[in-house]
């Protein structure tokens, strides 16, 4: 298999530590990211999607666990210079196109932040030529770049934010619901732009999204989150064709698809964390079912789950 | 079937700074007894402000009806007064809308909220109305409803919110339940059973619904009935087979072809080219001829009129007209009308 860009070990992110209100948003997940690839990342609201890609950025400092990328820890103690390192390689394009960017600053500016806190660019001719280069790998163009947020809409801000984010020319994007606030037609584009953009200049997604058909579409793995803690990962087409955690069932299950026929006959299954049955004494983790298929489970469930998968083949 | 309402040739504008927005441009549909009508299309199609217009819900101030009517109970109800709409409005009319958090009153218990329009449009004492309002809660689900009464928004979640907003629409017994992006701010799980939810309830009191939506699989799951807007119009309407399987208008082929299918290959997903038109200033033809690579001609210079494709399907496309030239749709639209009896492409027999 590929080369592994980013290795997330037990991350933990727990809020309000030691109070009453404790909240322990991710608790406990590790997955590993390739060179190249797209991992999608999905749940419910409040799973913990968003702020594992929060943490790996460190937008969070983690509570316990790792994060390495390329071998080297993204948290703990780090001087300017390294900090300024990992955040050129690292990106995040955010959900809402309207609130992620700055009212009160041109595109110009926007974009070219970045630029200038890394001094990427020599002088101002380079460094407008480099915006108008973004802007055009965005499928806008250069006039833009003189016109303020309000002026465009959803699905121009939302290519506004990836030209933001690949303004410092990273290696791996995450992409924290990016098309979960725009129209369908609009939605298709700016998905279409993102794997346009992978291909060209190899980059590597975490996408993070409710929207399952989509997430199926962009992703190569997908990694399903419930109450803070991954329970099913596996390839996209695998996850699909043979959901096993019941949680990953119940999901798939409720998606509608723009099918009248299929919607009639479809039956949704509810997930009740009970059925599991697992006592205090069971070993619950993450196991691997199938080659690269892995899924939160007891000793006694990975064995039926094997059985059930082997009859299958 | 018994019509309930009636939208006819229907013009709405809205006066702003930059002039003259035609938002709604010659609207027509029926709305019958007991169906759930979907209308889908994207931001600024003018869906919102269609129903929003059934409602008397628009600022007077800034807007205006151009002609048409809309005939609910042999009266029109873009003449009534504002005393006469409101006593239509929350009893005859619901609606549910997008967002739970901003439809509920913060400061308020929610018993209160759902004994309000109880008590407003019918002649019952308050106990009556706090019986009729657990009622109510019971009926969208909600567990212990004597207790949930006293309690204030916040204490919810985001679908039991959307069921208590569910159960003020339903408070009167609506003739009519308008449903503006009702599952939208809500997840997938939550969002099949408020559609469940909502299913039953249109068994059990025999409402129609207006369902406004731009997620597809939600109109494949909830409708009888679909009618797609663009540009102000209402450019294909048909039941929802008919809309799925066999669309006729190139925007419905877009907009199908732009959701990728659960078993898609990797292939690139269509996206329609451009941006929807500018209402300012609406192009004289087929307003979506400038993003269609099926425009002719006369696309650019006329709008389409209706052609009728059943007696159920409608479509104003000038591809239906006898002289136009057969075109052959995308490849994934060709897949949905090979399920269809009656479409050019269907391969018989094959279900």
């Amino acid at each position: 298999m590929a080369e592994k860009l980013l290795e997330i070990h037990n991350l933990k992110q727990h809020f309000n530590v030691g109070k009453a209100n404790e909240v322990k948003a991710v608790d406990g997940i590790s997955f590993d990211i390739y060179k190249g690839e797209t991992l999608g990342l999905v749940g419910e609201s409040g799973c913990g999607k968003s702020t594992t890609g929060r943490s790996i950025i460190r937008l969070y400092d983690a509570t316990d666990g790792k994060v390495l990328y390329e071998g080297e820890s993204v948290h703990g103690k780090k001087s300017k210079k390294e900090l300024k390192k990992f955040n050129r390689k690292m990106q995040m394009i955010f959900q809402d196109p309207y609130a992620s960017l700055n009212q009160r600053m041109k595109v110009m500016d926007i974009i070219a932040e970045g630029i200038d806190i890394h001094g990427l660019a020599k002088n101002s001719t380079e460094r407008k030529k480099m915006v108008y280069d973004l802007l055009e790998t965005v499928g806008l163009n250069k006039e833009h770049a003189n016109r303020y947020p309000h002026e465009f809409s959803g699905g121009q801000r939302q290519r506004l934010g990836i030209a933001r984010a690949l303004a410092v020319d990273p290696d791996f994007i995450i992409a924290d619901e990016p098309i979960s606030a725009l129209d369908v037609s609009i939605q298709a584009q700016v998905v279409n732009l993102l794997k346009e953009l992978q291909e060209e200049k190899g980059l590597t997604y975490l996408f993070i999204a409710h929207d399952l058909s989509m997430v199926k579409y962009i992703s190569d793995r997908i990694g399903v989150m419930y109450f803070g803690k991954l329970v099913e990962l596996a390839s996209a087409d695998e996850l699909y064709e043979n959901p096993l955690h019941p949680y990953t069932q119940s999901l798939l299950s409720a998606i509608p698809l723009p099918d009248p026929n299929y919607e009639r006959n479809r039956i949704r299954k509810a997930y009740d964390p009970a059925v599991h049955n697992y006592t205090e004494t069971d070993d619950v983790k993450m196991r691997e079912i199938t080659p690269n298929h892995f899924v939160q489970c007891s000793d006694k469930e990975f064995a039926e789950l094997q059985e059930r998968m082997a009859t299958k083949q | 079937m018994e019509k309930i309402l009636q939208v006819k040739d229907l013009e709405l504008s809205f006066h702003t700074f930059g002039g003259e927005v035609k938002a709604i441009r010659g609207v027509n549909f029926d709305l019958y007894k007991g169906e759930t009508l979907a209308i889908v299309g994207e931001s600024g199609s003018g869906k919102s402000v269609t129903t929003k217009s059934i409602m008397r819900l628009l600022p007077e101030a800034t807007s205006e009806f151009k002609s048409g009517e809309i005939l609910f109970g042999g009266r029109d109800l873009t003449k009534l007064s504002d005393k006469a709409m409101q006593k239509i409005r929350g009893k005859d009319i619901s609606m549910i809308f997008q967002d739970p958090m901003t439809s509920l009153n913060p400061t308020m218990p929610v018993g209160r909220q759902i004994t309000e329009p109880i008590l407003k449009h019918q002649k019952v004492s308050k106990d009556e109305a706090k019986k009729v309002a657990i009622d109510l809660l019971r009926l969208v689900g909600m567990p212990k409803p004597e207790l949930r009464m006293k309690q204030y928004p916040h204490q919810f979640s985001g679908g039991q919110r959307q069921r208590i907003v569910i159960a003020i629409a339903l408070a009167c017994n609506p003739q009519i339940l308008i449903a503006d992006e009702p599952t939208t701010a809500l997840d997938v799980t939550i969002q099949a059973q408020i559609l469940e939810l909502m299913k039953d309830l249109q068994k059990k009191i025999d409402t129609s619904i207006i369902f406004i939506t731009h997620d597809l699989g939600v109109v494949a799951n909830v409708a009888d009935r679909v009618a797609v807007m663009y540009g102000g119009k209402i450019v294909e309407i048909g039941t929802v087979d008919e809309i799925f399987y066999n669309p006729q208008h190139p925007y419905t082929w877009g907009l199908l072809s732009s959701m990728p299918s659960m078993d898609a290959e990797d292939a690139k997903l269509y996206a329609i080219p451009g941006t929807p038109p500018d209402l300012l200033d609406p192009p004289k033809g087929d307003a979506f001829a400038l993003r269609s690579e099926y425009a002719m001609k006369i696309d650019m210079e006329q709008p389409p009129p209706f052609f009728k494709v059943s007696d159920t399907h409608m479509a104003a496309t000038w591809l239906l007209h006898p002289d136009a030239p057969e075109v052959e749709p995308p490849v994934m639209v060709i897949e949905r009308m090979k399920k269809f009896p009656g479409s050019r492409y269907y391969e018989g027999g094959a279900n």
